[in-house]
């Protein structure tokens, strides 16, 4: 049901030993951010500069040698939630048209649009998910703690990863005792029970997240944050920063005037 | 380590929606003692618990835990004073590995560097889970056993004076129960155990304290107690069954007995 969240272990090539292994998490996260930046604000219809882009993606695919069958198995999926909301795109009123059915109208610029857009999302989730693949979630937190990401907001994430197989779990055990009672007679009643037990499942999930305070409280938590050793920045993590950067506006250097 | 860990004087305890959950409870605890609080489903025993740590405070009565009375400012003293290992496991294990977990407790006191891991270690070691293996675990994936294991790791790594138990055999194979209460009668601290397993409350505490409808109704010697098959009917409690039936063939019963 939840697709390949429900394995649970995202980061099946963490333990490489290439360059791009060797660098800390939070440059690792800084060089996806910053690639993922420029892929997306480069304007519609800048071919060449996408072109440059995704030779870095496969230089990176190559230097982190992920598995390739599951990262593109992952992209996959998760292009196929994003192509539903990027075919809006393809629907623009500007440039000559080329097929036209009532108010819907397929132009010149609704292809460039559509390809541009679809472009972007493909090299950015593969981007972010050669990141997950290779890293592991307690390092991807640390690595969002040293960029100053708000240590609440990183503290929720991890509470979300660490029940979020609870609360399948729980979802789990109240559908197999709604089946035993014959759940299946008919589609409106199982809308109706289901919908039934996800608002279940939010109370339940309220009250969980009171006794889990409890227990916080119970060891000393105290709203503050508790970070032991922020890592500093190597030498060769700066240079690949530096590197990245240089390389993104070599990218957007071809379109300039 | 402090004589008089625990005193509660006219304690009463209000819910929200005006249900009396506490009534005028008395009670003093001394050091090193195991004490046993046992009482039916909706006696008041959790709320109990609660104010041991300062979770909820005193509406009404005096609670003093060691030297502190329990006011906002001293409930970080009073944290480390007394741990509270809660009854379901997966609300005490909240961050994602085991060793982030046993080592949320001392972080939180101040605990740093060689100092912290030497206390992870050690927490990890005395409930028997090899800290090299479980370290480096996700929390979700533990059976249950290891699961109540790492929540009492979790709290003796504080170092408290005072462990607080809500109902720790609930849900535990036989096997997990027996090593859970060996490993109880090798601490040295004050133990306050909640729970509905008679049986171990028999094994373990000297004194037993029975709370019913929000109070205290007996509190005294363990065999005393729980051999009043009277008293314990009354406060919708029984006999353990290792008092009840202490022959192990059948043909020794008494015949008086029904079957």
């Amino acid at each position: 049901m939840l697709l390949h969240i429900g394995a649970f272990h995202l980061d099946i090539d963490s333990q490489g030993a290439t360059l791009w292994h060797k660098l800390a998490p939070h440059t690792r996260v800084l060089c996806v951010l910053l690639m993922v930046f420029a892929i997306a604000l480069t304007p519609n219809g800048r071919w060449w500069t996408w072109l440059v882009y995704s030779v870095g993606v496969l230089l990176l695919i190559l230097f982190s040698r992920v598995t390739l069958a599951v990262l593109f198995q992952r992209v996959a999926v998760e292009f196929v939630f994003i192509g539903v909301v990027i075919l809006g795109a393809l629907f623009q009123n500007q440039g000559d048209v080329l097929w036209s059915w009532g108010y819907l109208r397929i132009t010149s610029e609704g292809l460039t649009a559509l390809g541009s857009v679809a472009l972007k999302a493909f090299l950015s989730l593969m981007m972010v998910n050669i990141l997950v693949l290779t890293t592991s979630v307690s390092h991807l937190l640390q690595a969002l703690i040293t960029l100053k990401t708000p240590w609440l907001l990183v503290a929720i994430m991890a509470s979300m990863i660490r029940y979020l197989s609870v609360l399948v779990d729980e979802f789990t055990s109240m559908r197999r005792a709604a089946l035993s009672r014959n759940l299946m007679s008919s589609p409106g009643w199982q809308r109706l029970v289901v919908g039934n037990m996800i608002g279940s499942l939010f109370i339940r999930t309220y009250e969980r997240g009171d006794r889990i305070y409890h227990a916080m409280l119970s060891r000393g938590y105290t709203g503050t944050p508790t970070v032991l050793k922020v890592p500093k920045m190597t030498k060769v993590d700066k240079f690949i920063v530096i590197l990245t950067v240089i390389f993104l506006v070599f990218g957007q250097s071809l379109y300039f005037p | 380590m402090h004589h008089n860990p625990v005193f509660i004087e006219e304690l009463a305890y209000i819910y929200p929606d005006g249900t009396k959950a506490l009534q005028g409870i008395n009670l003093k605890i001394k050091a090193t003692e195991r004490v046993a609080l046992v009482g039916a489903n909706g006696s008041g025993k959790s709320t109990l618990l609660l104010h041991f740590n300062g979770i909820l405070a005193p509406q009404s009565g005096k609670v003093m835990i060691g030297p502190y009375s329990v006011i906002a400012e001293n409930l970080k003293d009073i944290r480390n004073f007394v741990g509270l290992v809660f009854q379901n496991p997966d609300d005490q294990l909240f961050m994602p590995t085991v060793w982030e977990d046993v080592s949320f407790g001392p972080i939180n006191q101040g605990v740093r560097g060689a100092d912290l891991t030497h206390r992870a270690c050690h927490a990890l070691d005395a409930v028997g889970l090899e800290p090299s293996y479980y370290g480096s675990r996700n929390s979700n994936n533990l059976s249950g056993g290891e699961k109540k294991r790492v929540a009492i790791a979790g709290i003796l790594a504080m170092k408290p004076q005072v462990l607080v138990f809500d109902e720790p055999t609930a849900q535990l194979d036989p096997r997990s129960r027996r090593q859970l209460i060996q490993f109880l009668t090798t601490l040295p601290q004050t133990q306050i155990i909640a729970t509905h397993d008679l049986d171990m409350a028999w094994e373990l505490c000297d004194r037993t304290i029975v709370l019913s409808r929000g109070q205290v109704v007996r509190d005294g010697p363990t065999e005393a107690i729980l051999t009043d098959g009277e008293f314990l009917e009354q406060h919708d409690l029984e006999i353990p069954l290792c008092y009840r039936r202490p022959y192990c063939l059948l043909a020794d019963a008494p015949h008086t007995q029904s079957a």
